[in-house]
Formats: C-alpha cells, sequence, structure tokens
C-alpha cells in the first residue's frame, strides 16, 4: 500500500513549492481587513470595490473576506484568524452585535484597529462606526417614499430576506414605526422571507398579488427581493398598478426601472461605503483619526461628518428612472 | 470465500486481513493530518510587522482549531455509533440550534439558571433523540428519511419558536467561560469534549453495547435470531446522538455568546464528512472513535490552516476553498478505501486462491 | 385500487387541502397567478420525475441542488454570449448528464454509497461555484425569456414538457423493459443480477439520468427570468426528495411511482402559497413541511409494519 501514501506525498509536495514561491516576501504594507456579512451579496461586492479603491490610492493591503451565507459563527471565526495573523486594521459590519464584540475586544487588546461599518458592534469594542445611513433613516426613507408612491392610503407588503437577519429586523421594525407614527391609512398585510433567493422572492410575489387583490405596493428590503418582486408583478400584468421598491442594487434592477414596473430603489453609495471606510481605518492605525474628531476628510470624497463615534456617509439615496444610469454596481 | 468447510479458517484469515486493512486506514489518515499540518505550518506561520510570530504556528491558532472544531467534533461522535449500526442521523444540525434556543428561552423567559436550563436541555435533546429512535426502530422506518424529516421539523420549530429573529444574549460571565476561556491550559469545550470522545470511546470499543452495535450494523436479522435487543440497542444510539448534540448546543451558545435558530446549518455534513474520512463505513459494522477523531482533526486543520495561507487570504477564498478541499478529500478517502478491493478483483485468480489458504504457522 | 392506496391518500389530502382554499381563501385559484406558481414548479418536476427513479434503486442523490445552480449559471453564460437556445439546451442537459456520470461512476462501479457521494459533489460543485462567481446575478438577453414567445404561451409550453415528460417516463416505467429494470435493481439487486439484468450498469444510468434532467430544469427555470441567481438551486434537492417520498416512493427502494411524486410535489408546493392566502405567519412553514414529510413516513411505516403481521 506504499501507492497512495506515495502519492499523497508527492501531491503535498508539489503543491507545497508552488504555494511557497507563489507567496510573496513579507512585506511592511498595512493590511486593512475588511468583513463583509455575506460574501456572495452584492451589495458587499460592491462595497469591495469602492474598497479596493481606496486600498490601492492608499498604498495598503486588502483582505477581504466573509462567509458565503450571513453566519456569525463563521463571521467570528475569520475574525480571530485575523487577530492571529496580526493584520492592523479590522473593518467589520457585524452580523450579531454582541456575538463579534468579543472577538474585537480581543483584537483591540492587541493593538489592532477596529472598525464597523454597515451594522455596528457594540461601542467598547471598535472605535468608530461608518454609518451608511442609521437604521432609523433606512426605514423611515423606506416608508415615506412607499407612502409617495401609494397617496399614503392602501395595503402593502413586505418582502425581508431571512426572518432571523439581524439588520432586516431593524429595518422593518422602523419602517413600522414610521407607518404606525405618520401613515394611518395605509397597512401593512404581510411579510415573507425569499431565503436571499431571487426565485423565492417572484413566488412568494405572486403569492402576495393573488392572496391580497387589494395590495398597492411591494416593498423588498433584501437586494435579491427587488427584481424578484418585479419579474412577479410583470408576469402577473400588474405593473404600474402595483409598485414594487426596495433596498437593492442598481444594476440588477435597471431593467425593471427602466420598463417602470420599479419605481424606486433605495440605497447608499456602497462604492462610497467601503472607501471611506479603508480611508478611516487606514487613518486610524496612522493615528491621524482621534476620538472626538467631528469632521473626516476620506481621499477624492471629501469631508464627512463625524457624530460622536458615527462617521456619517450621509442620508439614503433613491435611484430612480431618471438617475439609475448613472451607477454601476 | 468459497466453500463452508473451508468458511472458518477464511474467516479467520479475512477477519485478520480486515484489521490490517482498518488499522491501514487510520494510519494513512494519520499521515495525511502530519503531512497537513506540517504543510500549513512552513506555509502559514510568519513574522508579522509587530515582530510577532503569527499564523498557524502559534499556541493562539491551535487552540483556536481546537475550540472551533468541538461542537463539529461532538457530533461526529455522536454519529460514529449511529452509523456504526448503518443508520445515519441528518438531524443533528437542526437539533443543535433547536436546543440552543430552547437553552436561552428557558433561561431568559423562563427565569431558570443556568445549570438548571442546562440540565434541561440536555433532557430535551434525548427526547428529541428518542422521537427519532421511536421511529426508526417501533415502526422500522428508514433512519434516512426519518432524519430528513426531523432534519426539516426541529430546525423549523426553532424558528417558529423564535419567531425567526430571537436572539438570546447576555449570557452570564460564568457561562460565557465554557465557550471562550481556558481552564487549565486547555479551551474549556476541549475537556468537554475529550471526556465525551473517552466515554463513547469507552461504549464502543470496550463494552458489548459496542459489539452489539457492530453487529447491527453487518446483520441486523442475524443479530436479532443470536439474541441481541436489537431494537433497545438502535434506540440508544439515536437517544445518544440527541443527548450529544444538545450538549454540543450548549457549548455552541457559550463560545459564541449567543443562541439562535439558525444554529448548526451545515454541521451535520462536516460531521459526517469526518466519520466517513475517519473509516467508518457508511454501510455499517465497522468505525472506531480513534478514526472520527482523526476525522475531525483532519478537516479542521484544513479549514484553518487554509485560512492562514498568504495566497488563500489574497484570494479572499477561504471559505470556498476549505468547503472545495473537504469534498475533494471526501471523495479522495473513499475512492482509496475502495481501491484494495478493486486492484484485488483485478488481479488474476492464481493470487486469489494463494490467498485463501490459512498460513501454516499460528 | 388497494394497490395504489398510498399515491391515492396523498391525492385525497392535496384535494382537501384544496378543497380547504377553496373554501377559505378561493382568491388561490385565479388562473394567472396560479399558472405562475405552475410553472415555477415544473423545473422541479422534472427533476422529481429523476429522483423517482434513483430513489426506487435504493440509491440517493443529494447533489441536484449544486448540479441545477451550475446548469443554470453555465447556461446562463452561454446565452449571455449570444448562442442560440438551440445550442444552450442541449449543452446544459449534457453538462448535467456529466455530473451524474460521474456521481453514476463512483456508485455503479466503485460501489461506494450513494449519499456520501452525492454530499461530495454536492459540497465541492457548490463551493467551486461560489469561488467562480461569486454570488454575482447573470444577466440574460432579452430572448430568452419564455424563448421569445409571450409570456402565456412561454409558460404553457413549459408546463406541458414538464407534464408531457411525465406521462411518457410514467408510461415507460410501466411498460418498457428498462422501466421495470429500475423496479428489479432496486427490489433485489442480486436476484436482478440472476435474471440478466446489470444492476450497475441500470445505477449509472439513472444518475445520468437525473442529471440530465437536471440539466433540462435549469433550462426551464432560464426560461422564466431576465437574470440568473447563482444560488438558484438552494435547497431543491430537500424539496424533491421530501416530494418524492412524500408521494409513496419508498427509500428503501423497489416501490412507487411517478404520480404519487406528482401528487407530493403539488401537496408540498401548495404549503408557502397556501399559508400566504391564510395570512398565516410565515415562519410556520418549515415546521408544517417538516410535519407532512414526517406523517408521510410514519404512514408508511404503519401499513408495512401491518402488512408484516
Amino acid at each position: 500500500m506504499k501507492n497512495p501514501l506515495l502519492r499523497f506525498c508527492a501531491a503535498g509536495a508539489v503543491l507545497l513549492a508552488s504555494l511557497i514561491t507563489a507567496s510573496a516576501a513579507a512585506d511592511s504594507k498595512l493590511i486593512v481587513a475588511m468583513l463583509p456579512k455575506s460574501k456572495g451579496n452584492a451589495y458587499f461586492i460592491s462595497c469591495k470595490a469602492g474598497a479596493d479603491k481606496a486600498a490601492k490610492e492608499l498604498g495598503v493591503q486588502l483582505l477581504f473576506d466573509g462567509p458565503t451565507d450571513s453566519n456569525a459563527a463563521k463571521q467570528n471565526e475569520i475574525v480571530e484568524n485575523w487577530i492571529t495573523l496580526g493584520v492592523d486594521v479590522i473593518a467589520v459590519a457585524a452580523e450579531n452585535k454582541e456575538g463579534i464584540s468579543t472577538a474585537l475586544r480581543k483584537a483591540q487588546k492587541q493593538g489592532i484597529k477596529v472598525l464597523a461599518y454597515d451594522a455596528d458592534a457594540m461601542a467598547d469594542s471598535r472605535s468608530f462606526f461608518v454609518n451608511q445611513a442609521t437604521p432609523q433613516g433606512i426605514g423611515q426613507t423606506l416608508m415615506d417614499e412607499a407612502a409617495r408612491l401609494v397617496g399614503e392610503e392602501g395595503e402593502f407588503a413586505m418582502i425581508v430576506g431571512s426572518l432571523t437577519a439581524a439588520n432586516q429586523r431593524e429595518w422593518q421594525k422602523y419602517v413600522e414605526a414610521r407607518l404606525k407614527e405618520k401613515f394611518p391609512k395605509m397597512k401593512l398585510v404581510a411579510v415573507r422571507p425569499c431565503d436571499d433567493l431571487k426565485d423565492k422572492a417572484q413566488s412568494e410575489a405572486t403569492a402576495l398579488l393573488s392572496a391580497n387583490p387589494k395590495l398597492k405596493l411591494i416593498m423588498a428590503i433584501c437586494s435579491p427581493g427587488v427584481p424578484g418582486a418585479a419579474e412577479a408583478v410583470k408576469q402577473a400584468g400588474l405593473a404600474g398598478k402595483v409598485k414594487v421598491m426596495g433596498l437593492g442594487l442598481p444594476n440588477e434592477n435597471k431593467r425593471y426601472v427602466h420598463s417602470g414596473v420599479t419605481d424606486s430603489v433605495i440605497l447608499w453609495n456602497t462604492g462610497d461605503l467601503g472607501y471611506l471606510t479603508i480611508y478611516a481605518g487606514v487613518a486610524l492605525a496612522k493615528d491621524e483619526l482621534k476620538k472626538g474628531a467631528k469632521s473626516f476628510k476620506a481621499g477624492s470624497l471629501g469631508s464627512f461628518a463625524i457624530e460622536g463615534d458615527n462617521l456619517l456617509l450621509g442620508k439614503p439615496f433613491i435611484f430612480n428612472q431618471g438617475n439609475i444610469d448613472q451607477f454601476d454596481f | 470465500m468459497s466453500t463452508t468447510s473451508q468458511a472458518p479458517a477464511i474467516s479467520e484469515a479475512a477477519r485478520g486481513d480486515w484489521r490490517a486493512l482498518l488499522t491501514r486506514h487510520e494510519m494513512l489518515l494519520l499521515y495525511v493530518l502530519i503531512a497537513e499540518w506540517v504543510f500549513f505550518y512552513i506555509a502559514g506561520t510568519s513574522t508579522n510587522r509587530r515582530g510577532v510570530v503569527v499564523g498557524f504556528g502559534t499556541w493562539d491558532r491551535q487552540f483556536d482549531i481546537l475550540r472551533h472544531s468541538c461542537e463539529i467534533g461532538l457530533l461526529a461522535l455522536a454519529l460514529t455509533p449511529v452509523i456504526i449500526t448503518a443508520g445515519i442521523d441528518l438531524s443533528v444540525g437542526s437539533l443543535l440550534g433547536l436546543c440552543a434556543i430552547l437553552f436561552g428561552k428557558l433561561w431568559h423567559d423562563g427565569g431558570l439558571p443556568i445549570p438548571v436550563a442546562m440540565g434541561l436541555t440536555l433532557g430535551i435533546g434525548a427526547l428529541a433523540g428518542a422521537l427519532n429512535a421511536i421511529l426508526i426502530t417501533a415502526l422500522r422506518l428508514p433512519p434516512l428519511i426519518v432524519t430528513l424529516g426531523t432534519y426539516s421539523l426541529f430546525r423549523g420549530l426553532a424558528e417558529a419558536i423564535t419567531r425567526g429573529s430571537i436572539t438570546y444574549t447576555d449570557f452570564p460571565e460564568n457561562f460565557l467561560f465554557i465557550g471562550q476561556e481556558r481552564w487549565l491550559g486547555l479551551p474549556t469545550q476541549a475537556w468537554i469534549f475529550i471526556s465525551v470522545a473517552l466515554a463513547v470511546g469507552i461504549l464502543l470499543h470496550r463494552t458489548t453495547f459496542g459489539r452489539a452495535f457492530r453487529t447491527i450494523g453487518l446483520a441486523p436479522e442475524g443479530a436479532r435470531y443470536a439474541g441481541l435487543p436489537v431494537e433497545r440497542r438502535l434506540a440508544l444510539v439515536y437517544v445518544l446522538a440527541g443527548l450529544i448534540a444538545a450538549i454540543a448546543a450548549i457549548i455552541y451558545t457559550a463560545r459564541l455568546g449567543q443562541a439562535k435558530a439558525d444554529a448548526g446549518t451545515g454541521y451535520e455534513l462536516f460531521a459526517i464528512t469526518a466519520v466517513v474520512l475517519g473509516g467508518t463505513s457508511i454501510f455499517g459494522g465497522t468505525g472506531t472513535i480513534a478514526g472520527t477523531l482523526l476525522g475531525v482533526a483532519a478537516i479542521a486543520v484544513l479549514k484553518n490552516g487554509l485560512a492562514c495561507l498568504p495566497v488563500v487570504m489574497r484570494l479572499n477564498a477561504a471559505e470556498e476553498m476549505s468547503g472545495l478541499l473537504t469534498g475533494a478529500l471526501l471523495l479522495v478517502a473513499l475512492t482509496a478505501s475502495v481501491l484494495p478491493k478493486i486492484l484485488s478483483k483485478l488481479r488474476p485468480r492464481r493470487h486469489t486462491t494463494i490467498r485463501t489458504i490459512p498460513p501454516l504457522s499460528p | 385500487m388497494k394497490r395504489y392506496f398510498r399515491e391515492l391518500s396523498v391525492l385525497g389530502a392535496l384535494l382537501a387541502v384544496l378543497l380547504g382554499l377553496a373554501l377559505l381563501a378561493p382568491a388561490f385559484f385565479s388562473p394567472q397567478p396560479l399558472l405562475t406558481l405552475i410553472t415555477r414548479e415544473a423545473p422541479t418536476l422534472v427533476v422529481a420525475c429523476g429522483m423517482a427513479c434513483v430513489i426506487i434503486t435504493r440509491q440517493i442523490d443529494i447533489s441536484v441542488g449544486s448540479i441545477f445552480s451550475v446548469c443554470s449559471v453555465c447556461a446562463g453564460l452561454l446565452a449571455a454570449r449570444g448562442w442560440p437556445l438551440a445550442l444552450v439546451l442541449p449543452a446544459s442537459v449534457g453538462l448535467g448528464a456529466l455530473f451524474g456520470a460521474f456521481n453514476g461512476f463512483l456508485v455503479a462501479v466503485l460501489r461506494l454509497p450513494s449519499i456520501v457521494v452525492t454530499l461530495a459533489t454536492m459540497v465541492t460543485l457548490r463551493q467551486g461555484l461560489n469561488l467562480v462567481r461569486q454570488g454575482e446575478f447573470v444577466n440574460l438577453p432579452d430572448h430568452v425569456q419564455w424563448f421569445g414567445l409571450s409570456q402565456t404561451a412561454g409558460q404553457l409550453v413549459l408546463v406541458s414538457t414538464a407534464l408531457g415528460l411525465l406521462v411518457a417516463q410514467a408510461l415507460a416505467m410501466r411498460h418498457i423493459a428498462a422501466g421495470r429494470y429500475i423496479y428489479a435493481v432496486g427490489t433485489d439487486a442480486e436476484t436482478a443480477r440472476l435474471a440478466g439484468i446489470r444492476p450497475q450498469l441500470v445505477t449509472l444510468l439513472v444518475f445520468v439520468f437525473i442529471g440530465a434532467l437536471t440539466g433540462l430544469g435549469a433550462m426551464m427555470n432560464l426560461a422564466q427570468s431576465p437574470q440568473v441567481q447563482p444560488l438558484t438551486g438552494n435547497g431543491l434537492e430537500l424539496k424533491v426528495i421530501a416530494a418524492v417520498v412524500v408521494g409513496g416512493v419508498a427509500i428503501s427502494g423497489g416501490r412507487g411511482n411517478l404520480w404519487g411524486a406528482f401528487a407530493g410535489l403539488l401537496l408540498l408546493a401548495c404549503v408557502s402559497p397556501a399559508l400566504t392566502h391564510l395570512h398565516v405567519e410565515a415562519y410556520w412553514e418549515k415546521a408544517v413541511h417538516g410535519a407532512i414529510i414526517l406523517l408521510a413516513v410514519i404512514a408508511d411505516g404503519l401499513r408495512s409494519r401491518q402488512s408484516n403481521r
């Protein structure tokens, strides 16, 4: 039985040789590690694009890794990896606020600078939170835009990514709060999950449309949900009669926005979010960004306001037929 | 393996052969594990910009590997007796999730002290295992389909009870100690893992129960005729699996500091891979705890070692590569395990005849 | 009648659910949404036809979801590159058949257990796809959706293809020798071999068959929307296995037929829209699914216990 053993060893040796020669010599560039909620989500991929640009401008090395589907346990593992690797900055979009904070505090203890972006961690486990918009702001913008589209009265339904994702629950909470506060003539009739699958979102939306004949709008707060719901509305022949809007990426929704099926897609410039995060992270590492600062200048994007420890990107942005072609992510 | 008169002598030789083959599988796995470890040590350790040695070759990292592999390791331990009886349990990952949130609920909503909540959770795990056991033994239903159903059911119950989104957090410090701190030099959960491994190992290799499991896996009807209480033994393995899944749930919750309905998603696949990698035959009848432990170690080292390689980090592909390689490793291991059978079939008959002549000297 | 009691009881359950919906939520039956929902299930039906054969021969294939995703993405990329649909369809089917052949080789020739082989294949394919694609959607050219026909025409084409396949295969399994070989191998492979059938060849071909059907299903899914999401096959294997098992195909092999699988598929596919129409909260869905599967399986167990006595 020497053959299998020899084969294992030979394969291992080849792999070893190729990988060692391929790995670069130790360099003295700053290393910034960026953790998305889920690597496959186009939203975070577009954040990465901005982050890559910033990393190149600043001459730092960017590590970008995350779970393939949102998973708090895996996020922790990856942060632990980075700690033992000794990176200089860690920027996280936390799937679970408390869970990730233990690992982040450990990182801070070892002198690694920690930032949060997109979804915050506990206040004492990171120096700053790069906030694209508060969940409250997002929820309100969503609800206000929805109300505007239906004339402030009527039934609407919501499609979420998953029933367990923390930030989705937060947005939903603020949408419902805004609904109660300002739009008494509107009613939320159903909330259905789509498991972040476009096809399932389509099936759910089809069922929603048929179960609620008085439905006037579908709000999808996960990015695969918007094109899925739009396709359902289109196939049901209700384009224009039932409005579609939600949180999503311009590229996935362009064709629906142009054909009038989807009215608004709300987001923020995710590339800018990534860009700002990297700039802030590097500034932290170089001790240029300190606690108590009131503003921060990030490369070509200009100045940003800082409120307490929140670095604000700005208000959510509404993409519609008029401007969606200007964006490519 | 031909005439009945030669049967005793041949089965003796065959059994000797089998034992040698088995040891060889685990030895092979051990070589692979060592080779992996050495490879990642060399390629994955370096000195970072602060002059600190980081990467695979640090104590911190090794302890992290140990810490992270406890839950999957426990599930693999739970599955080993099940697979030895030629059964399978796909529901252990979902049961981990259900037990985790029930533990959180008992403590948080029920106001029970942590030890009581833990005890009740273990009871629930055993009960859930009993559900599988009853369906499999009393109704003689195939384990694959029963546990496929409970895989959905347990996860569904977890999501329904938490309405999908409730997460239990803010556990007290001395509970989190189990998952996040070290005790007497090793991560705390490692001690729990070692105890369970010892217990299951003793059960499998030193008691009559273990022999019963193997016999049931090889020939359930024969076992019944030989007077073994087959149903009771089968029920035991599934209840045990449920109990161990509950222990894993508690450790998971302590490690992460949160109890959420999606806990343990996908763990059963890694656990089964570890068990099969370790030499336990999915057809039942053979298997060792040592093999399972080696299998868990091999996968854990692979997953964590890959994440330490600079090349993988640059590609941002640690997650995919470890999944890919684990799948590939499983295929290779499976193929390698049947290779001797195929090779021997390809050899000309003459050699086969010679091999069946029992040795002259004892 | 008695012989098909199992399948008829699933049909009965389905009719009961539909009756309940007719009384409580008649909106469920509005033709256009119903057609859309049925069309969305057509690819699943196609794969279920293949899975029924696999399970009847006492094997299992949990890699169909990943094969579906890979075929969808590859077909989408080819279509986006300008390949005519007449070429993309056989490419997708062929790719699926290739993966099926790989599984089949390991199971039939190397005699490896199918649960573990297809587990390994599933993980490898899924992670490989994630690595390459990183979750990015594939945008399709306009002429792909509905094969360039109108929506209703396209939907009818897809549904009739799936139904046609179902009928053809059901008839084949009863009346053609090859169909009966599947039952023979599933009941007792050794006896089948002695009777002159080659169980290994049958098993290999069954895996190739389900692979090809998965490729076909991927194509049918592709034709329904203007974009492909790489995660699209997630959970397909469980859906299909559950449908087939609820429909009376026994995991222990040798028993069951496609009509039962069809009824099982419809029953399970009703759960989600039924919950929506009955205004029940979404998080009950998984629990209901699991309960239906368990009930079906328990019913099987009780019945075989009775017949054993």
